[in-house]
């Protein structure tokens, strides 16, 4: 190491443990005391958060700098992060017997810490991006940054292009005005778009990228197994004793799902696989803190065989002793994957190892697809995406919350938020007068105004009860409204609300790996008792299932297409796509393949139809929409749809003939627009964007809305809205939102063109190998629901009628 | 309209909710909560103020459609006692036309305590042939229709829930759903409801398309 830096407390630390620099932590902390802004991409495993904090410590233990004020701001997308960074750093420092304070601030803070924090700030705080917004929001948040030297953010791919992302970049433009001589550093994986990555971060001219490899590329494989890979579901239930095996032959395995449901069900089924009685515990967002606490130490003390886990744990926490990942369910995306990857052998210079477990049929095709784009280094595309104004108004409360502002001061200071930087002075004074009175065309609520603007021409907020319910309300994530799950006096965590609303007393269902037994409700707590039931209910969460990339979309339909490639399948696969074959046809490369067929659901004959299209789960999804609305219009009453990853599945209650018709270019033109206007997402959009924005309160003081009043209301305004103010900024968030979450219409389009007069469709007697896995998917998309509750309604009706005798 | 018997007379509803007595020429109607949506504003929540408006032309609109010469309302007709002090011009418009064009009987409405409105005369009750015009429901035995509950049903079909507002017929006890473009619902298993229904009754589906009659026995063998 150069001679010009001092790190003696930190490299005898180093040499203690018998570990070195890397060269790449060195380049950061010489390029950061050059003055660089510094984007550092290395894999996982590569010292990134030692190179992160380096620049810091190096100017703690050399210059001076005055007690109680705050120096290093870390800011990690993950509370669990924040706790495991702050643990790793405090190692060397107590060992060194450094004179640093560090501490972390969530929301898991307690009240008397974090006003303790404010009055005697710590040299290093760690925190997440909304207790961020929410220091910035205090009146003395420029007192408190003034002296702020560094600034990291860890995992920062994982923040931009998200609505957490833009609440960052206004208050990183804040904090820039607050403190100009702070140094930034961001911690990022592998990514594509490293530019605007790097702008995101960094609002000076000099800043700089730091690239580094992977040495070695890791070892993955696809379980093999002599049990069926069946040809649908999640779960992965055929492949629990291998994984066992594999568990058991391990040190520490952490086996990644994609929901907390598959988390419960294959923690479940591992303990009935437990006859050594290994270790193995569960980790989701659901469980209590206390619970995950407990297991993320016990990980980091080694003491665990296994742990099962949700994203909750792949962002870059450092748990040393790992040698064995396991991804259950396609991983849906190489970049999540590869970081996943890196929990285990967490060595930069080895190759890290992992496992595939599909969990059906066309996961088996996507594992093997994904383990090829790793080879070739295939990445994602991201989209950037423009800032969000529910995030905008958000934050214009806050700042108002903080300080008076002018606006053409506070304009030019949003503009320098990189999602930001093309929003229009007249957007941002629509946005601002919503947040004043909320924007409506009539000036009726003037008088109420929560911003009032003094004869200076400055905007503050009118008085300090706008500030307290201003800080219950922040954040960008919006949740369904949780109940918490209390088993004798401990609470195990929280379930969705509509989750309980299905079952009835004496119901059993899995949560925080037991089986518990639905008692009542008691003051919004669900009371549970253990039960050893054999069939529970699973506790299915929203979220979590994440979009196939068209990269890999693309890859599994050359495969499924050529036989050639079939070769290197297990059996099991290619005779399943063998009996297709014979039963019905393979998809074509170019055409397409549509299957027709009647099924009975719960008695009732129902007709599926099934577009095997191959081109992602939006553009389906939009196809979906686009051709339920014609058959609509065409009277086959449609009920529900599919969208997957690689198809389509329609269902009605009257069968349709002419396939041309329904699949002709022009659903596009008809009324896409004035549809997509209905669409129950744009819906769900709006209620986001209303809580987001602050029109509807997530916690008033003293009283909480359960999940449906928010529903209910949201709903109601939505459509008052639409018919008063068309045009309303939270009704263009909405719109926003969903066409980037749903449509993929140039791809759509094309997509139309070129099956025209190449559609081959079969019409069957029953259900295809390949269409099973449709037809059996759970996540279901509810045509115009009160369309299709008129159908349910008129049959019921007349089912009642035909009992009694009168039709 | 579905017709319903009641207490020997023929009533209709409409699948908006309000319900008829042609007979008489008489429209009864319950809890428009009107101005509920700028009732928020003080507290800094600007629900949009469009409801009232909304909800009056809505209200027009159906009553035009029949010969109709009296109106009840139910109570809880405004959202609470500042509700007409709140309304836009265009609304009090509407409003006026509304008390010109029929006669207008207000019952007072638990949201209503202690409201003043310069011409307006608000009843505990109102009685039209030994039937008792209520905003909330008593339990004596009198032929009695009322508001205030805002009842709504859960109807499973198909493994699936719909909800919507709906009207209970429980022998010489109607409960009206709310009318007003803001209001929410209580279910009609609800507690709270249990002493005013019998153990038969019946309930009138109201949907956006159509109105479904069934009877309390259809609805539990759902479950």
């Amino acid at each position: 190491m150069s001679e010009n830096l001092k790190l003696q407390p930190i490299q005898n630390w180093l040499k203690k443990n018998n570990w070195f620099f890397y060269d790449h932590q060195l380049d950061t902390l010489n390029q950061s005391i050059n003055g660089h802004d510094i984007l550092l991409i290395a894999p996982t495993g590569g010292g990134k958060t030692l190179a992160g904090f380096l620049p810091s410590l190096h100017d703690l233990i050399n210059n001076k700098f005055p007690d109680n004020k705050l120096h290093t701001l870390y800011i990690s997308p993950l509370k669990a992060l924040t706790i495991d960074v702050h643990r790793n750093l405090t190692n060397p420092i107590e060992d060194q017997k450094l004179d640093i304070k560090v501490e972390t601030r969530t929301g898991d803070t307690s009240s008397y810490k974090k006003t303790r924090q404010k009055e005697v700030p710590p040299h290093m705080l760690m925190t997440t991006p909304e207790s961020l917004a929410l220091l910035l929001a205090d009146t003395q948040a420029k007192e408190y940054f003034k002296f702020l030297r560094y600034l990291i953010i860890d995992e920062i791919h994982s923040l931009v292009n998200s609505k957490r992302g833009d609440l960052l970049s206004l208050n990183l433009s804040r904090l820039n005005n607050i403190s100009p001589n702070c140094k930034r550093i961001g911690l990022s994986a592998t990514i594509k778009n490293k530019k605007s990555t790097l702008n995101f971060l960094s609002q000076k001219k000099k800043s700089k990228i730091i690239n580094i490899r992977e040495k070695s590329s890791p070892k993955i494989e696809i379980l093999e197994t002599e049990n069926r890979v069946p040809w649908s579901g999640h779960m992965a239930g055929y492949a629990i004793p291998d994984i066992y095996k594999k568990i058991k032959l391990s040190s520490m395995t952490i086996l990644f799902v994609n929901t907390r449901a598959q988390a419960e069900l294959v923690f479940n089924k591992l303990w009935q696989e437990n006859e050594n009685n290994l270790k193995i515990a569960i980790h989701h967002g659901s469980l209590q803190k206390e619970i995950r606490r407990k297991v993320e130490n016990l990980m980091s003390l080694g003491k665990l065989d296994c742990v099962v886990a949700t994203s909750s744990l792949d962002l870059g926490i450092d748990w040393g002793k790992v040698d064995l990942v396991v991804q259950i369910g396609s991983p849906k995306g190489i970049a999540r994957f590869l970081q996943r990857i890196g929990r285990s052998n967490h060595r930069f210079d080895e190759p890290s190892e992992a496992l595939l477990v599909p969990s059906n049929r066309f996961e088996y095709l996507e594992c093997i697809s994904t383990i090829a784009s790793i080879k070739a280094n295939l990445l994602d595309e991201v989209k950037d995406k423009e800032g969000s104004l529910d995030v905008l108004a958000q934050h214009i409360l806050g700042v108002a919350c903080s300080n008076p502002f002018q606006i053409d001061d506070f304009f030019l200071e949003i503009k320098k938020a990189w999602p930001f930087r093309n929003l229009k002075k007249q957007t941002f004074l629509d946005v601002l007068e919503f947040v004043r009175n909320g924007g409506y065309s009539l000036k009726h609520y003037e008088q109420y105004a929560k911003i009032g603007i003094n004869k200076n021409n400055f905007y503050a907020i009118k008085n300090k009860n706008i500030r307290n319910r201003y800080r219950l309300n922040v954040g960008t994530i919006v949740e369904s409204y949780m109940l918490k799950v209390k088993l004798g006096n401990r609470t195990l965590g929280q379930v969705e609300e509509w989750f309980i609303e299905g079952l009835n007393e004496g119901d059993t269902f899995l949560f925080s790996g037991r089986v518990l037994e639905y008692q009542s409700i008691t003051n919004n707590n669900i009371i549970v008792r253990s039960t050893n039931s054999t069939h529970p209910k699973i506790p299915s969460y929203a979220g979590g299932r994440l979009p196939l990339t068209s990269e890999l979309s693309f890859q599994v339909r050359k495969l499924i297409s050529k036989k050639e490639y079939w070769k290197h399948f297990p059996n099991q696969i290619s005779d399943w796509l063998k009996l297709q074959n014979k039963f019905s046809g393979l998809p074509s490369v170019e055409g397409l393949l549509v299957e027709t067929f009647p099924r009975h659901i719960k008695n009732k004959k129902r007709y599926f139809l099934i577009c095997y299209t191959f081109e992602g789960r939006n553009a389906n999804q939009t196809l979906g929409f686009l051709i339920s609305k014609k058959m609509q219009r065409m009277g086959y009453k449609p009920i529900s749809f599919v969208a997957t990853d690689y198809a389509l599945a329609i269902w009605s209650m009257i069968e349709v003939e002419d396939i041309n018709i329904i699949l002709n270019e022009d659903i596009m033109l008809d009324d896409l627009y004035e549809w997509l206007e209905e669409t129950p997402l744009l819906k769900k959009n709006f209620r986001d964007a209303a809580i987001i924005s602050g029109l509807i309160e997530r916690t008033i003081p003293g009283r909480k809305k359960t999940g449906k009043q928010v529903m209910f209301s949201s709903d109601l305004i939505f459509d008052v809205l639409k018919k008063h103010e068309p045009n309303h900024i939270l009704l263009q968030v909405a719109r926003n939102d969903s066409y980037r979450g749903l449509i993929d219409l140039d791809r759509l389009g094309d997509f139309l063109k070129r099956i025209k007069n190449n559609i081959i469709h079969k019409r069957l007697d029953r259900i295809s190998p390949l269409a099973v896995p449709l037809v059996l998917e759970i996540n279901r998309q509810t045509i115009d629901k009160s369309e299709v509750d008129e159908y349910f309604l008129e049959e019921l009706e007349s089912e009642i009628l035909t009992e009694v005798g009168l039709n | 309209m579905k017709t319903l018997n009641f207490c020997n007379h023929g009533l209709q509803i409409c699948k908006e909710g309000v319900l008829f007595w042609l007979e008489r020429e008489i429209a009864i109607v319950s809890d428009l909560h009107l101005e509920k949506g700028s009732s928020y504003a003080s507290s800094g929540q600007y629900i949009p103020p469009y409801d009232s408006e909304e909800t009056l032309l809505k209200l027009l609109d159906i009553l035009n459609k029949y010969k109709v010469r009296k109106v009840i309302l139910l109570g809880d007709t405004f959202h609470d006692k500042d509700a007409f002090l709140r309304m836009t011009p265009k609304v009090r418009f509407l409003f006026k036309d509304f008390t010109k064009k029929y006669e207008v009987i207000f019952i007072l409405g638990n949201h209503e305590n202690k409201i003043k409105i310069e011409g307006i005369k608000f009843h505990q009750e109102y009685i039209v042939d030994n039937i008792h015009f209520l905003h909330e429901a008593i339990k004596k035995d009198i032929n009695q229709i009322s508001g205030h509950f805002h009842p709504v049903a859960s109807i499973k079909v198909s493994s699936k829930k719909i909800t919507s507002k709906c009207l209970i017929h429980s022998n010489n006890h109607i409960i009206l759903p709310s009318f007003g473009e803001f209001t929410g619902g209580l279910n009609i298993n609800d507690p709270a409801l249990k002493p005013f229904i019998s153990e038969d009754y019946n309930i009138y589906f109201l949907t956006k398309k159509s109105i479904y009659k069934f009877s309390n026995k259809e609805i539990e063998s759902q479950y």
